[in-house]
């Protein structure tokens, strides 16, 4: 509060409800959706009320990128498993062709049972990479086949369901640790 | 599934070697960035690390609607600027900058230098995805883990104030297209990150190859030490920054706006106080400063000096014993408030003009910004009474309640020849304070009148001339052969005054609440609920002269890096908003200066003139400020007259 005076504060007194609230549009990153789960059951990120929870992106034929950055939640999980329980981590399959529930289940198995992965119609999950502001676009391979070139940032959701931190994809998994403890002991 | 029976690497590294060989990472080779490096590093100080070229300003926003100068974020400090894209998946691109970034930013947990002295700078390049909201969230990473040192992430507002970053720093970035001509979704750019010093030269420039932590801190170091070893060079390097290490508020306020800001306090150790031989500064003023005027029937004395400044800090000088004159005057504020645009007093009540800085006010012939009190002396009496300042009921009750503190016994009489408190030695005795309160000094007096020609940075040199030719703000902040005051103890007509009373106000108003939570409030709300804008017609007000509508006072520009907001009603709140005010020429109205007209300057030249404010910034500062620092600040006393005991003052 810089510049502001004493009759801004007034203000706000009468304001900042209305305010914080309508200032929550659509064009804010983040935000709700509803895909569906590896068991094949439908799921809203809003179920997750009260967690914290880890979103990444990715698709199980994917080569190096995808693999290291859930390689390194499962580390999280692992290393905080004694110091909470309100932590989930989910994947969200970005080739809905190929990925079905099923072969999620097997994918993410490998690498923690507390991360679920999600897939939906193509439609539905081009909505949430578009909200979530995930770049992927499919390259035809020459001998057949596809890859999917995509932004692998990892997303923090607090436990009000507010995008609040996102990690850059390339920092270690110290470091996803360190933030994920910080957020529990401030907002748990 | 037997892979549930391997560590998770495992199974990566064997996803990666199993797949086929054209996959969409033909890279999958790693930078030398992502491990240890191979080569073992010259010594610190053996080498060289010529200038490259000067690094490039530019505007970027550091948050919704908060626009800087890049120069503004180097802030005179060493920085590494990376240009990135948080949409970027090649593993040897943006992420190995994130990945250095992190080992860096890790060095500086432990290295109090590098906390200190360097700064990291993420820029977008993508501005339509990257919008500051987006940079906010990377920032907030800092939030939560790692505090020590800077690591801001930054974006502009469209690609119009991209592009000449980009062509400055020879960052060619090409939007991706696949065989069939499609836009793909990344960008093609060479990675470069730039190590620049605090004079805003490029010292080493980083490719992929090279961009290794190690490397660049042995590089920094390099650069430190070599700095630190020729007292030359570090007078360069610290040339146009602000010199003083006590001027800013308790809390680090830098980055308030931002989501990820952190409450970060000052070092308790670096505000213990440190009495100063305040009566030989005052008696040999710094370079660049006339001695000072001294009336001849209040002579200064070492007694007088101390017992203004126990006046100055005494909050029982205020009817409710808890309003110092300093609390408005903040001595590490500039001896100014840097957070009110207009003052505020006594149970918060308004006053309707920004406090001046009373640095140098021994030199003004006219006190307040309307010019209508003349001598300190008797100035004093103004704030002691006001109702909204520090609400006195009379002088004869201020003087009687000093009569009636022990700790003020004997003290007026030691300093004023056997005379005891009154009003007049009372104005007299805080008049020497603040007489004595003298700075300059400054690079620029180094460079001026000491003919040290490495004082003053290239930037502000340029600045110089700007502002004694073309934009011709000398007129009215003068400089001397042998001096220089920046004022001209005149008043003036520059708009600002105008505007205020016209009640031209944007129609919006952005609010910042808490830190990255910033609101535009409609104006019209705040005018229903807040109280009516002040009117002040300046020194019409004195001399009922209609000529004289929305004259102020020129102030002096002396530390004035240290006293934001500026103007009288601190509608200003930067240098920078300071000069793009006179360069579209103040505000036209009838009665406007002459001198103020659009002055056509180019974004150098008013970020130069902004350097050559910058470098006013005298050296005795924080002399000044750890002497006020030891002041005591008047709390109530056993024996003191005060509502706190129910003890009244008596009037007699
Ligand atoms: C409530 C905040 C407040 C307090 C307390 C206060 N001042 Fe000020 N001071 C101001 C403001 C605002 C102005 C400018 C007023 C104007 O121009 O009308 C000012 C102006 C001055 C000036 C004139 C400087 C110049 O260059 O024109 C001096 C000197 C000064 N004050 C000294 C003092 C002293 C000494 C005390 C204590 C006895 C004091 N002030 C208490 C806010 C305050
Ligand atoms: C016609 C005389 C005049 C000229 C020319 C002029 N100024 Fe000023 N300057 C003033 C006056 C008068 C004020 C105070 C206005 C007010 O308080 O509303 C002022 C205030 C300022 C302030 C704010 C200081 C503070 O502490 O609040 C800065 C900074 C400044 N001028 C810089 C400049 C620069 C840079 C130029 C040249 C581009 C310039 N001035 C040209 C008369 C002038």
């Amino acid at each position: 509060m810089t510049r502001a005076d004493k009759k801004l504060w007034l203000v706000l007194l009468f304001t900042i409800l209305s305010v914080t609230m309508a200032s929550a549009g659509t064009e804010e990153i983040g935000g709700d959706f509803t895909l569906t789960d590896h068991n094949n059951d439908t799921f809203r990120l809003s179920q997750l009320q009260g967690k914290l929870v880890l979103l990444s992106f990715g698709y199980t034929y994917c080569p190096d990128i995808c693999p290291t950055e859930l390689a390194k939640l499962a580390v999280v999980f692992d290393t905080l498993k004694g110091e909470s329980d309100d932590l989930q981590g989910l994947f969200v399959s970005l080739d809905p062709d190929r990925d079905t529930p099923a072969v999620l289940s097997d994918y993410v198995g490998y690498f923690n049972s507390e991360i679920v992965g999600l897939t939906g119609s193509e439609k539905a999950v081009d909505q949430v990479a578009r909200q979530y502001r995930v770049k992927y676009q499919r390259n035809d391979k020459a001998g057949g086949g596809y890859s999917i070139d995509h932004s692998a940032n990892l997303y923090l959701i607090d436990q009000m369901g507010e995008l609040v931190v996102v990690i850059p994809y390339g920092m270690p998994v110290e470091h996803i640790v360190d933030v994920v403890r910080g957020m529990l002991s401030v907002d748990g | 599934m037997v892979f549930r029976f391997f560590q998770p690497f495992l199974i990566a590294a064997i996803f990666v070697t199993t797949v086929d060989a054209n996959s969409i990472n033909p890279s999958v080779i790693s930078a030398p960035g992502y491990g240890e490096l191979a080569y073992k590093l010259p010594e610190i100080g053996s080498y060289q690390l010529p200038p490259l070229g000067e690094a490039s300003n530019g505007e970027v926003l550091i948050a919704e609607g908060e626009q800087r100068t890049l120069y503004e974020l180097f802030n005179g400090k060493y920085v590494l600027l990376a240009f990135i894209y948080s949409t970027c998946s090649d593993v040897n691109g943006c992420p190995l900058t994130s990945h250095v970034f992190y080992k860096i930013k890790s060095a500086m947990q432990r290295d109090q230098v590098l906390a200190s002295r360097l700064k990291l700078i993420s820029l977008s390049f993508d501005p339509e995805v990257d919008t500051p909201s987006v940079m906010g969230l990377y920032g907030n990473n800092f939030r939560y883990a790692g505090s020590a040192g800077e690591w801001q992430f930054v974006t502009t507002a469209s690609q119009q104030s991209l592009d000449p970053i980009l062509k400055s720093y020879n960052q060619v970035i090409l939007r991706e297209t696949d065989s069939s001509g499609r836009t793909h979704v990344g960008y093609s750019h060479v990675l470069r990150v730039f190590l620049i010093d605090p004079e805003k030269n490029i010292r080493n420039i980083y490719s992929v190859d090279f961009l290794h932590q190690d490397l660049i801190i042995n590089d920094l170091k390099t650069i430190l030490q070599q700095a630190q070893r020729s007292g030359e060079t570090i007078k360069l390097a610290t040339a146009s920054q602000q010199t003083s290490r006590l001027s800013k508020p308790g809390d680090n306020k830098l980055g308030y706006e931002l989501s990820d800001y952190v409450t970060d306090s000052q070092d308790l150790e670096l505000r213990k106080g440190e009495k100063a031989d305040l009566l030989s500064i005052a008696n040999n003023p710094p370079l660049g400063l006339p001695a000072i005027p001294v009336p001849v029937d209040n002579p200064l004395s070492r007694e007088k000096i101390e017992l203004g400044r126990k006046l100055f800090y005494d909050r029982r000088l205020s009817l409710n014993d808890t309003f110092s004159c300093a609390m408005c005057h903040v001595p590490d504020q500039g001896f100014t408030s840097n957070e009110l645009a207009m003052a505020v007093g006594i149970e918060g009540r308004s006053v309707r003009r920004n406090s001046p800085s009373v640095y140098n006010s021994a030199y003004s012939k006219l006190l307040f910004h309307d010019g209508r009190e003349e001598n300190l002396e008797q100035q004093a009496w103004g704030p002691l009474l006001a109702n909204n300042e520090m609400a006195n009921p009379s002088i004869g009750y201020v003087l009687n309640k000093i009569r009636q503190i022990d700790d003020y016994r004997g003290l007026f009489e030691a300093a004023f020849d056997g005379r005891s408190v009154s009003m007049e030695t009372l104005g007299m005795a805080l008049a020497s304070y603040q007489r004595a309160l003298v700075s300059a000094d400054s690079p620029f007096d180094r460079w001026r009148y000491a003919g040290d020609e490495t004082a003053l940075s290239e930037s502000a040199k340029r600045g110089f001339e700007i502002f004694t030719g073309k934009a011709g703000c000398v007129a009215c902040h003068s400089i001397g052969e042998r001096s220089a005051l920046f004022m001209d103890d005149q008043l003036h007509n520059t708009g600002i005054g105008y505007r205020e009373s016209m009640g031209f106000s944007p129609d919006k108003q952005p609010v910042t609440v808490a830190p990255g939570i910033s609101i535009e409030i409609d104006r019209a709300i705040i005018d229903q609920v807040g109280e009516k804008p002040p009117t002040d017609v300046g020194r019409y007000e004195v001399t009922q002269n209609p000529h004289d509508r929305w004259k102020y006072k020129t102030p002096s520009l002396r530390n004035v890096d240290l006293t934001a907001p500026y103007m009288h009603n601190g509608s200003l709140s930067t240098l920078h908003e300071v000069v793009d005010f006179y360069d579209q020429g103040g505000v036209p109205n009838e009665l406007l200066d002459p001198l103020i007209r659009p002055l056509g300057l180019s974004s150098q030249e008013r970020s130069d003139l902004v350097d050559f404010m910058r470098s006013l910034t005298g050296s005795n500062v924080d002399t000044l400020v750890a002497d006020a620092f030891n002041a005591p600040i008047g709390d109530v006393g056993e024996g003191d007259p005060s509502w706190v005991h129910g003890s009244e003052v008596e009037v007699r």
